[in-house]
């Protein structure tokens, strides 16, 4: 029997199920390989049991975590699909300010009152907190990124098909870089997160001339003290600095209890 | 005596754009976002030797490249296993390259050819490869140190020696096949090249390039003098453990390979080799877990080890490090390694 996959949206703009679609000539082989059993971009159909889930999405609701946990049970492995999902994304940054504040800011004052005195507004009230997906279940393995490398895709489907580890190597976006020979980013002057981020997405952004500004999250273990002191020198001030790693990882920095393996690892 | 000839620069740049007629030609270019770099050039390019500054890979990387398929492989339907080991044997050149790059070259081919596991794939690119060196007459950035380890000079591994002298270039066929190649290429016989070349030599800057405060003979021995030093903390406070010193490093070749299985066919697959890279935390990590170099000063002191006295004792050769100044100049932490080779010889180098 093939393999059942399937792919689940939580908080996210679904641009990494739209990725995954794209590798367009993996995908007619994939398709022979396994069965796709629930794909919102895609199609509707549903089932009890799930060989690979896919999540995508941060959590923000308790309705959220709690249909994340039903499909973490009813799952064989389950993976974290994009930077959302692995590291809580730019959305995460809302964490950092009161949800009132937050409320008002992006819905006005008005509703931010009525959700709190409005019982059928309530549910929007407990929208408090961005969380990844780790921070819910346990995670398997992490396609970090945003978006998700369809390559990296396409290898860790491979793999676990065929039953054997996929290798996502434990190192910074630099070792991609200098495989490519650019040169460094700090060579023009500017600056750069690739020294503390997740490589696997092969440098693409300073590859295409910009700068590494850290959507596969903070490596583990990364001297992050180092780095800021590397930034200072170049010139960065210190809210600039924190400005910087919050734009992908701030829940990565957020102190936090886990109740997953945590964004650290790709192993089980 | 094999053909010497002094042609000017034009014409010698002119001819090594033509060769692209004919053959890959790889010679260092700026790339997209800056930055030299060997790359593949066509017969129209404008070439120029002007304005050299270290290539942000060095060529001698393109005989074993950063991400290679070493064979392809399948599981036959008869229980049989069949291999077919990918080899490229296009005959390229690789033209301007510099002295310590080709002193590099030298030792890259001693370890792929002579070393415990002579390397196939390394050698058919090596071989199909023409090399047309050129010496420098300036110090190439503030941070090359060639001189102070004796590989401005080398020659060792060229086809083809390009010597700036006054406002052209003196151009000596160094093997049959340079000759051949330099059949093309216009210019004055010379019957003696040696005053030449001690004319460029008088020419140059003394000293050249930044100068070690002693002898690199000295490190093998002040290096196993320094083993518990606390130098080695001091030079890796900031170490990101990012692997740039390794992966621009000439002489850095060590690789980590893995298997990869078709989605199509689970059968069948490849094995790819990717450089890697000692200063990144795991390389040192074995079967269960345990790792014989925890400490970024760990894997610092094994780097420059390597560099200075383990390769050059096992292949009894001259230092690894050949003073290209790349890591000390790509490192965003400002690690150099000639800090570190300077603090030892005057912390540990013995007699002053
Ligand atoms: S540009 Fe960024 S990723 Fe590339 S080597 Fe420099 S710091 Fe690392
Ligand atoms: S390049 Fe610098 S920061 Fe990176 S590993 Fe080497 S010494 Fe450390
Ligand atoms: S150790 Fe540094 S200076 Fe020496 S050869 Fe390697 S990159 Fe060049
Ligand atoms: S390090 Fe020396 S030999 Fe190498 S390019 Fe610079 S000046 Fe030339």
């Amino acid at each position: 029997m093939k393999p059942k996959i399937a792919f689940f949206d939580f908080a996210s703009c679904e641009g990494c199920q739209l990725a995954i679609l794209n590798v367009e000539d993996a995908l007619l082989d994939l398709l022979e390989r396994v069965d796709i059993v629930e794909f919102r971009e895609a199609l509707s159909e549903k089932a009890p049991r799930y060989d690979i889930a896919f999540i995508e999405g941060s959590i923000h609701r308790e309705e959220d975590a709690d249909r994340l946990r039903d499909i973490r049970a009813r799952s064989r492995v389950l993976v974290a699909l994009g930077a959302c999902a692995a590291i809580g994304n730019v959305q995460a940054r809302s964490n950092a300010t009161a949800p009132a504040v937050n409320l008002a800011r992006v819905y006005g004052e008005e509703a931010r009152d009525r959700v709190q005195t409005d019982p059928d507004h309530w549910p929007l009230w407990a929208h408090t907190r961005v969380r990844p997906i780790s921070d819910v279940v346990e995670v398997d393995y992490y396609l970090r990124g945003c978006p998700v490398v369809p390559a990296e895709f396409v290898k860790l489907v491979t793999a676990l098909i065929a039953g054997s580890e996929p290798r996502f190597a434990r190192e910074p976006v630099c070792t991609e870089c200098k495989r490519a020979g650019n040169l460094c980013v700090f060579a023009r002057g500017e600056t750069c997160l690739g020294q503390v981020t997740w490589a696997g997405c092969g440098a693409i952004c300073v590859t295409q001339g910009y700068r590494c500004d850290g959507c596969r999250g903070l490596l583990p273990g990364a001297n992050l003290e180092a780095h800021r002191q590397i930034l200072r020198d170049a010139g960065l001030d210190d809210a600039t600095i924190d400005d910087r790693y919050d734009l992908f990882c701030s829940a990565q920095r957020q102190p936090q209890q886990r109740r997953g393996a945590g964004p650290g690892g790709h192993a089980r | 005596m094999r053909r010497a000839i002094v042609a000017t620069e034009e014409a010698t740049l002119a001819w090594i754009a033509g060769l692209a007629n004919e053959r890959l030609v790889d010679f260092p270019q700026t790339g997209p976002a800056g930055g030299l770099r060997f790359a593949r050039t066509s017969p129209d390019d404008r070439l120029t030797f002007a304005d050299y500054r270290p290539t942000v890979l060095p060529p001698g990387k393109t005989f074993a490249p950063a991400n290679e398929v070493l064979f392809t492989f399948a599981h036959q339907a008869d229980g049989s296993f069949r291999a077919t080991p990918i080899i490229d044997r296009r005959p390229r050149v690789l033209a301007g390259v510099r002295p310590c790059d080709l002193a590099a070259i030298a030792l890259m081919d001693h370890v792929n050819r002579d070393g415990d596991h002579p390397d196939p794939h390394y050698l058919a690119r090596r071989e199909a490869t023409t090399i047309v060196a050129y010496r420098c007459s300036k110090p190439c950035s503030d941070r090359c140190f060639c001189a102070a380890v004796g590989s401005l000079d080398s020659d060792e591994g060229a086809d083809i020696l390009l010597t700036p002298v006054d406002d052209a270039l003196l151009a000596e066929a160094r093997t049959p096949t340079g000759e051949a190649l330099m059949a093309d290429l216009d210019g004055t016989p010379v019957d003696d090249p040696a005053p030449l070349v001690a004319r460029h030599r008088a020419a140059r800057p003394q000293p050249f390039g930044r100068q070690l405060p002693g002898s690199p003979d000295d490190l093998p021995a002040a290096l196993e003098r320094s083993w518990s030093s606390p130098l080695w903390e001091t030079h890796t406070a900031r170490c990101l453990s990012c692997g740039t010193c390794n992966l621009v490093c000439p002489t850095c070749y060590c690789f980590d390979t893995h298997d990869e299985v078709d989605l199509a066919d689970p059968n069948e697959g490849h094995r790819c080799r990717d450089w890697d890279s000692c200063m990144l935390p795991e390389f040192a990590v074995v079967a269960d877990g345990h790792d014989f170099r925890p400490t970024v000063a760990s894997r610092q002191r094994h780097r420059v080890k390597r560099k200075f006295e383990y390769l050059q004792q096992k292949f009894d050769s001259r230092p690894f490090c050949v003073g290209c100044g790349r890591c000390g100049a790509q490192c965003t932490a400002d690690i150099d390694i000639f800090d570190i080779a300077s603090d030892v010889l005057k912390q540990h180098g013995g007699t002053p």
